[in-house]
């Protein structure tokens, strides 16, 4: 433990340093990056020697009396110290070059204070093992990633980006909150681990409302309102952990949750699978239909989310109908994903800041071509992009793989479980060939083809520290896809945190599988390579000859005429139209001669529209009517806390 | 699996990449009949294939090595796909549990590459072309998905050869019978649409605007070509010897009467793709995702009227 609380004190001291050394530019962002990295350095030796000893490490501090600080690492703690760790790490290193505004050091340094701030509370999270350290935890994680949404206050819409966030975070924190109050009533006790004393009826409820909590931290649909607006706002390296690893704590908690419930009903696993299936389709629907890049990863994260939900949901319901071999596929399909996400996510926020860097952009439909001049930054996106979409010898390809056995494993259930079971294969299907759509128009459009706009032209790619972790991570993309066997065993150490209520996984088909994945991977290396060889000797002593692209007898092609990404989305959208409705606006064409005209077009989120509708406008209505009680007088203010305690004395 | 059966399907497997292109042209010989024309000889796709790979090649100055990776892992995934077929009903060279989502998922990363190739020339056709080609297959890919979980409930297993291979397949139509039917017409539809027949895509049509598959490949040439044709004519024999096989489960018992009915069959199917290409005209765009949601709508009738027979 004394490791943990030492990486912890390194990474927060880097942070603490900056605003005081914030005259000398490029030693303070040394300085705050060194020792980030240095302390998840040293959190990532400790977590993964925690992950693989069956012991929980546990230590406790008593504070003002009554509360006690208590963090206890058991291996599902780990595991998500794994990844927290990981990823910050790369991210801290990436954000050496990102940060370059050297005209605005204290900004910078406020960003790197709140930086590791935000990666010591998750690490908190994690590792928190009663209710108070958890809430405090989990309330310096949701602020201090607040004031990192707001880096760039100066553009309003991340002024009301953070709004937006704030407003979600902390509506969340008060269902995670009331969950936690429900335990409280019935046990008497803030430690995590004594809920034998719930009725089953508080336990759904309890369940039930920290699902909604936790939700609206990952993005779960219709909680995921934040996240398309937070994410495009923090600068990237914020978004690759937020997206990457902070919406996880969401997961964790409702992962955490269920093993403290130890209650095994059909209602959890279905309550997940089915908001895991809602996301997922719907998330990958609207990043079809977004034209800003960073959005667009953000709704694919909703998308991923499900996947990861539909994994832990069918993880469940074997738990509930006693099939182990179910259980422990869900599970641990569900906790790779996790990983994968993790990896490949920031991996493509990583990808956008550089392109953000380099041409000033981030509107999909203006770029194109970059792939010529930003070799590294296209391959790196193009393994990450074939990673999102699942496709083999990839790593999105195993998590997604180990899900879909476990489906299978439960498809001799009955009825009620059958269909969900069945649905949920049939989503997975739908979701594997939306993302590829999807990312076929991400890489397709701003990678691929011309420059569509000035911007996009003569662009090079700067910044060694920016490459090296995309790169690092693009190289475990195609480990873990290649030989995912020790990660897959990570990932079985990581379920055993979770109380299934059945004997440790048994191996021996996760061995068998993964041998299978690297024997079919190794041999599709090979034929590629013959193939490759027989092309080279099929074109030795060719001619090879470079001219325009055949225009189908159109001699005169201009950029503009390119196929955009709103047009290659359009059908796909045109077919889920009543869940992601379109709003167009085309000032038409006129006359023989027509001047200029305009297209634009909307995808909107059921989610947000709704939500304005139903919750937002009849809330503001009602504190419009209750205006009066906020006069602005002090000595009433004093009246009502006087109240406020008199009517409590009633109820104690 | 001992030695000569591993060569046995290695062979099998060569044998299956070298004839498909000799059964594409199958289709043609039909299509010329039914226009009262001799069509061309049923080597037809050989020569091209030859003069294709004799050939240099143009290169659009808009593509980068994407452009030239694409025909490549096309080829490569629809090649290694037929590794898992059990050919003849014979033992296939790969096999393991899941092989078909794998399959399945490999000819999703042949896709990304032949759309990535076609996003690669900035041509607004390739465009439009690509465009359809990730929307029909999503569909595509729902239906197989829906057919794997019928084969699971009857089978148990997640591999081609457990339901292809051996009296496999005999055993889905034991326990499963007349609901197979759907499957086996679904499939069929899968299969028009995965391989870009008619009547959702048409092979020979001479306007850009209304093809998927070809209008993709425009700008390649010379070998490149011939690798994408290759690919193509081995992932229509995938699907085309799923559906034999689906149709016809026997095996008469001797190794050389197997081929020889596992041949006639595939050539009926075959003549079946070419038969459709005459009597029907290619669907309006619009009509297309129906067409092919109807095949997801009987596979899925298929698996629930069968959870009622397996009670």
């Amino acid at each position: 433990m004394h490791i943990f609380f030492l990486s912890i004190i390194i990474i927060v001291t880097g942070g603490v340093l900056a605003p005081f050394l914030n005259r000398h530019f490029i030693l303070m962002k040394s300085v705050c990056v060194l020792s980030i990295a240095f302390g998840c350095l040293l959190g990532l030796y400790y977590a993964g020697l925690q992950l693989t000893l069956p012991v929980s490490d546990r230590a406790s501090f008593d504070y003002l009396h009554h509360f006690t600080i208590t963090f206890q690492i058991d291996a599902l703690s780990a595991f998500f110290l794994v990844l927290i760790f990981g990823i910050s790490l790369l991210a801290a290193i990436y954000s050496f070059h990102y940060m370059h505004q050297a005209e605005k050091p204290l900004a910078t340094a406020v960003n790197y204070l709140f930086f590791s701030l935000l990666v010591a509370s998750m690490a908190l999270v994690v590792a928190a093992a009663n209710i108070i350290t958890f809430m405090f935890s989990w309330e310096i994680m949701s602020l201090s990633s607040f004031f990192l949404v707001i880096h760039n206050y100066q553009k309003e819409e991340n002024r009301k980006a953070g709004y937006l966030y704030f407003v979600f975070s902390h509506v969340g924190a008060m269902f995670i909150l009331t969950a936690f109050g429900i335990m409280y009533w019935y046990t008497g006790s803030f430690d995590f681990g004594e809920t034998a004393a719930l009725t089953n009826t508080a336990k759904i409820i309890v369940f039930v409302f920290a699902f909604i909590g936790f939700g609206s931290k990952a993005g779960v649909f219709p909680f995921h309102v934040w996240l398309p607006h937070a994410h495009p706002a923090a600068p990237s390296h914020i978004s690759a952990v937020m997206s990457g690893i902070m919406i996880k704590t969401g997961i964790y908690g409702i992962l955490r949750i269920y093993t403290l419930l130890n209650f095994h009903t059909p209602v959890f696993g279905e309550i997940v699978l089915i908001a895991g299936m809602v996301s997922g389709i719907l998330g990958i629907v609207y990043a079809l239909g977004q034209h800003d890049l960073k959005r667009l990863l953000a709704y694919s994260s909703v998308e991923n989310i499900g996947i990861i939900l539909i994994g832990i949901g069918i993880g469940m319901i074997g738990v509930s109908s006693g099939k182990p071999m179910m259980a422990a596929f869900g599970f641990t399909g569900g906790m790779l994903h996790m990983l994968n996400h993790a990896i490949f996510k920031s991996l493509l926020f990583m990808g956008a800041g550089m392109v953000h860097h380099r041409t000033g952009s981030l509107a999909i439909d203006a770029l194109g071509g970059l792939l010529k001049k930003m070799k590294m930054t296209g391959g790196t996106f193009l393994i990450g992009s074939l990673a999102i979409s699942g496709l083999p010898p990839f790593n999105g390809f195993v998590s997604e793989f180990l899900i879909y056995l476990g489906c299978f494993e439960g498809t001799g259930l009955d009825r009620m479980a059958f269909m969900s079971i069945l649905l949920a294969i049939v989503s997975l299907a739908v979701i594997g060939g939306l993302a590829l759509a999807c990312f076929t128009k991400v890489f397709g459009v701003v990678f691929q083809g011309e420059a569509r706009s000035s911007a996009a032209e003569n662009v090079d790619e700067k910044g060694l520290t920016m490459l090296i972790p995309m790169l690092a991570l693009a190289g475990i993309c195609i480990l873990i896809g290649v030989f995912p066997r020790a990660f897959v065993l990570m990932a079985i150490h990581g379920v055993s945190g979770i109380g299934t209520g059945f004997e440790p996984a048994l191996l021996e088909p996760f061995i068998r599988l993964t041998g299978n994945i690297t024997m079919a991977s190794a041999i599709f290396f090979a034929i590629i390579l013959v193939a490759l060889a027989a092309r080279v000797c099929l074109y030795s002593g060719k001619t090879i000859t470079r001219s325009g692209t055949w225009g189908c007898g159109f001699t005169q092609p201009t950029v503009k005429m390119q196929y955009t990404g709103t047009s290659y989305a359009a059908s796909i959208l045109a077919f889920f139209s009543t869940a992601a409705p379109l709003r167009e606006d085309h000032s038409g064409v006129e006359g023989c001669f027509p001047g200029r005209s305009g297209y634009r077009s909307k995808v909107h989120d059921v989610a947000e529209l709704y939500m304005n509708a139903v919750i937002v406008h009849p809330v503001l209505a009602l504190f419009a009517k209750l205006r009066w009680i906020q006069h602005g007088d002090i000595h009433l203010y004093i009246g009502y806390i006087l109240l406020a305690i008199i009517v409590l004395l009633f109820f104690i | 699996m001992n030695e000569t059966d591993m060569i046995v399907s290695v062979i099998l497997w060569l044998l299956a990449i070298l004839l498909a292109p000799f059964f594409a042209a199958v289709i043609l010989k039909v299509k010329a009949f039914f226009g009262g024309k001799k069509g061309p000889p049923l080597l037809i796709h050989y020569y091209t294939l030859i003069k294709l790979f004799q050939k240099g090649s143009v290169y659009s100055t808009s593509t980068t090595f994407m452009f030239k990776l694409g025909p490549v892992v096309s080829l490569c995934t629809a090649a290694m796909a037929l590794m898992f077929l059990p050919v003849a009903g014979y033992r296939p060279v790969l096999s393991f549990n899941g092989d078909v989502i794998f399959i399945l998922y490999l000819l999703g990363l042949g896709r990304f590459f032949t759309i990535a190739a076609a996003m690669d020339t900035a041509s607004p056709f390739e465009g439009m072309g690509a465009a359809r080609e990730a929307y029909f297959s999503i569909i595509c890919e729902a239906t197989l998905f829906m057919i794997l979980i019928l084969f699971f409930k009857l089978t148990g297993d997640l591999s081609l050869a457990a339901y292809l291979s051996g009296s496999g397949t005999l055993g889905l139509w034991q326990t499963a019978g007349s609901p197979l039917l759907f499957v086996v017409i679904a499939f069929f539809i899968v299969l028009l649409s995965e391989n870009s027949r008619v009547p959702v895509d048409d092979p020979a049509t001479h306007l850009e605007l209304t093809m998927i598959h070809e209008v993709m490949v425009l700008d390649h040439s010379g070998p490149d070509f011939g690798f994408i044709e290759l690919g193509a004519f081995c992932k229509l024999f995938f699907y085309s010897a799923i559906v034999s096989r689906l149709i016809a489960p026997f095996n008469p018992g001797h190794p050389v009467l197997n081929g020889c009915l596992f041949i006639a069959v595939l050539l009926s199917v075959y003549a079946a793709v070419g038969v459709t290409e005459s009597v029907m005209a290619r669907y309006k765009m619009d009509k297309v995702p129906k067409f092919i949601l109807i095949s997801f709508v009987l596979a899925f009738f298929a698996t629930i009227i069968t959870l009622e027979f397996l009670r």
